[in-house]
């Protein structure tokens, strides 16, 4: 299957591809998979005390579109504060990335993971505060 | 597809006779060979090629045990798709063997040890999706639940597996 060029550029030279401190509580950690393929993406951020995301990492095991769209979701979460990275649908990543109908599950798997890392730092501020 | 157990008339079951399959598929596959249909009439060719096709399909689906799997569970209405979850533990786990097997690539030795661990969980996953399909003649939905969950399990694994033979080969 013919990729685009963004995908091919993205799964090239992944930005952002690493790991950030599971423990830190100031880090959201989001791993998601789709079994049909046996995909594997986690995609993590990092939010100040003002509730932007300062960084985010993600490490995807996975076909070329996955690994661009958690690179691409990584890029666009830098700066966001939490309500604006929620608003990041996986039509905005098909549309960048041009992604065909066979791969709009990558997609889709990028803004589970996006949601889940927004989730797990959430819980883990209320946790704090609870404590 | 037509559910290859029915197309190549052999039983509905996880552990099947290998031998007694490839024996069907031959058997099948020379009674629709070409040169049996010259004189037919063009649809009964056609016909019985479409057949000799899907018989093929059906065979090569039969043969593998995450197909054969798969054809089971469809069967009973349950398929795994793109929107279905994995469970978080079984996506750590996962992760856990992905970054180890990019960390062992230089080292066949540590590559096939890791392989070794994998193929071992799959052949625990057979065994359980056995015991769904052979051990009960209508497997009810908590067992059939379990199955689905090892096939998720089984899918992940095989592609560990491959990407651990790939690692080898270069």
């Amino acid at each position: 299957m013919a990729y685009s060029e963004k995908v091919i550029e993205h799964a090239e030279n992944p930005r952002n591809v690493g790991t950030l401190d599971k423990e830190d509580p100031n880090v959201g950690t989001g791993l998601v998979g789709a079994p049909a393929c046996g995909d594997v993406m986690r995609l993590q951020i990092k939010v100040s005390d003002a509730g932007v995301i300062e960084d985010a990492k993600f490490k995807t095991f996975g076909c070329g579109s996955a690994i661009a769209s958690s690179s691409l979701a990584t890029e666009w979460l830098k700066g966001r504060t939490l309500d604006e990275a929620s608003e990041i649908r996986n039509t905005d990543i098909v549309k960048e990335l041009n992604l065909p109908p066979v791969k709009i599950h990558c997609s889709v798997l990028a803004e589970d993971a996006i949601k889940s890392a927004i989730e797990d730092f959430r819980k883990k501020q209320s946790a704090k505060r609870g404590a | 597809m037509t559910d290859p157990f029915e197309l190549l008339g052999v039983e509905r079951r996880f552990s099947l006779d290998r031998a007694a399959l490839e024996q069907r598929h031959r058997d099948l596959s020379r009674t629709l060979h070409p040169d049996r249909y010259v004189q037919s009439p063009p649809g009964e060719r056609r016909m019985a090629l479409e057949r000799a096709v899907a018989v093929n399909e059906a065979f090569r689906a039969l043969r593998d045990p995450l197909t054969r799997a798969e054809a089971l569970l469809s069967a009973h209405g349950l398929a795994v798709g793109d929107a279905d979850r994995p469970s978080q533990s079984l996506l750590m786990e996962v992760m856990e063997l992905r970054e180890s097997l990019d960390d062992a690539r230089r080292s066949p030795e540590k590559v096939a040890s890791l392989l070794d661990q994998v193929r071992a969980r799959s052949g625990s996953e057979e065994a359980l999706i056995a015991s769904v399909f052979d051990d009960q003649p209508a497997p009810g939905p908590d067992a059939l639940g379990r199955a689905r969950d090892a096939l998720v399990r089984l899918k992940y694994f095989r592609r560990f597996e491959e990407e651990a033979d790939a690692a080898l080969d270069s």
